[in-house]
């Protein structure tokens, strides 16, 4: 853009300031009443407001152009203080709008050069946004996770004490050793399966008190020592007026299954907004 | 507060604030409405973030039998690596994931909808 902006933008000058788009909710009452001055937003950026534009308003921010470009963010990217500085912002500013009603979040780093740019960008999508956010009214998404217990490693229970010898190598001592291993093997297998099956079973009591579902991808051990192994990332988008039964099916679940279940939210719905 | 966090109330509520990184990562980074943007800013996605970050890293293993061990020489991990490093080594890693692990984008956004 060569034409500078008018009005919206402040001290800074039109070329250097962008605007970000944290999310979209519907233009009510209580939205125009939202209390901002919470949330900081962006690292470096001006006071998180609203940006209304008919039935829609957008939570925006002008942030300084030169820290969004692509080049600064793939620095970013690689530094995991920095990207989670970054995230969490978002996910502040996108948490406190919801608080005041429905709410769709746009993914990291949606940019506009200006305001009227966001703005007809909004009008454009208009139709989407009201899909989605008439979806995840009156609901919010729960982060369901599964875990195996780490368990010792089966080879070992199938270590037995070596054969008396009387002085010479044992006899069938290879056989045995093979029989440890495929044993081993075999148990390891089992348990595998087991807990593929119990991820099934959490899944699909959890998709009966759910409006909508999604996997995510599992994790893997993490670096912190967690030696547990991931069998189910799953989301799910529930009605609020069931929310406590979120809680109640996942502690009913982890005693009959064995499973470590952890439960995060109730999130704003981000899993829920984006196939619309 | 704790994972189970329940508030009385008809909105939904802002998740736990204890909310581990990649939690937070796998919804801001691959969710939410996407509409074009002015700036195009390439976010990679959680998978290949998670692999350079090491956050909770599920292809570390698959990837260094494989011969992938870039990152313990990224430059980019201590330092600011030029753009064009950057860019050509995230074409090569989703690359060589898609390799490793056919079945993954078939598996990993399998939604299932109900009512």
């Amino acid at each position: 853009m060569t034409q500078p902006s008018d009005a919206q933008v402040t001290s800074s000058s039109a070329e250097a300031a962008v605007t970000y788009v944290f999310a979209v909710c519907r233009s009510t009452r209580a939205t125009s009443a939202l209390d901002l001055t919470g949330v900081t937003g962006m690292p470096g950026g001006e006071a998180v407001r609203l940006l209304p534009s008919g039935l829609l308003t957008a939570v925006v921010q002008t942030v300084p152009a030169a820290d969004f470009t692509d080049e600064v963010w793939q620095g970013r990217l690689a530094d995991r203080e920095e990207i989670e500085r970054y995230a969490r912002a978002h996910h502040a500013v996108v948490s406190a709008v919801a608080t005041h009603g429905p709410v769709v979040p746009l993914p990291l780093a949606t940019l506009y050069h200006d305001d009227d740019r966001a703005r007809s960008r909004l009008a454009e999508e208009a139709d989407r946004f009201h899909t989605a956010l008439k979806r995840v009214a009156h609901h919010a998404e729960w982060g369901v996770k599964v875990y195996r217990p780490a368990t010792p490693d089966p080879a070992a229970a199938f270590e037995e004490p070596a054969p008396e010898t009387d002085g010479g190598r044992a006899r069938g001592a290879g056989l045995a050793y093979l029989n440890r291993k495929r044993g081993a093997q075999a148990l390891r297998e089992k348990r595998r399966e087991q807990a593929l099956d119990v991820a099934e079973s959490v899944d699909a009591e959890l998709r009966g008190l759910a409006a909508a579902s999604r996997r995510l991808r599992t994790h893997g051990a993490a670096l912190s020592g967690d030696q547990r192994v991931h069998v189910l990332n799953a989301t799910y988008l529930v009605a609020n007026d069931r929310a406590h039964e979120v809680g109640l099916l996942v502690r009913a679940l982890g005693e009959r299954t064995g499973a470590q279940i952890e439960l995060s939210g109730p999130w704003v719905p981000y899993s829920f907004v984006g196939e619309v | 507060m704790t994972d189970l966090d329940f508030r009385q109330g008809d909105q939904p509520i802002p998740g736990p604030q204890t909310t581990n990184l990649a939690d937070i990562l796998e919804r801001v980074l691959d969710k939410g409405i996407v509409i074009a943007g002015d700036i195009k800013i390439d976010l990679l996605d959680i998978e290949l973030l998670t692999i350079r970050l090491r956050l909770f890293v599920a292809s570390v293993d698959t990837a260094k039998k494989a011969g992938i061990d870039w990152w313990e020489t990224d430059p980019a991990l201590s330092s600011k690596a030029s753009r064009n490093a950057l860019e050509d080594e995230n074409r090569e890693l989703r690359e060589r994931l898609r390799a490793l692990e056919p079945s993954a984008d078939a598996g990993r956004e399998k939604e299932s909808e109900q009512r």
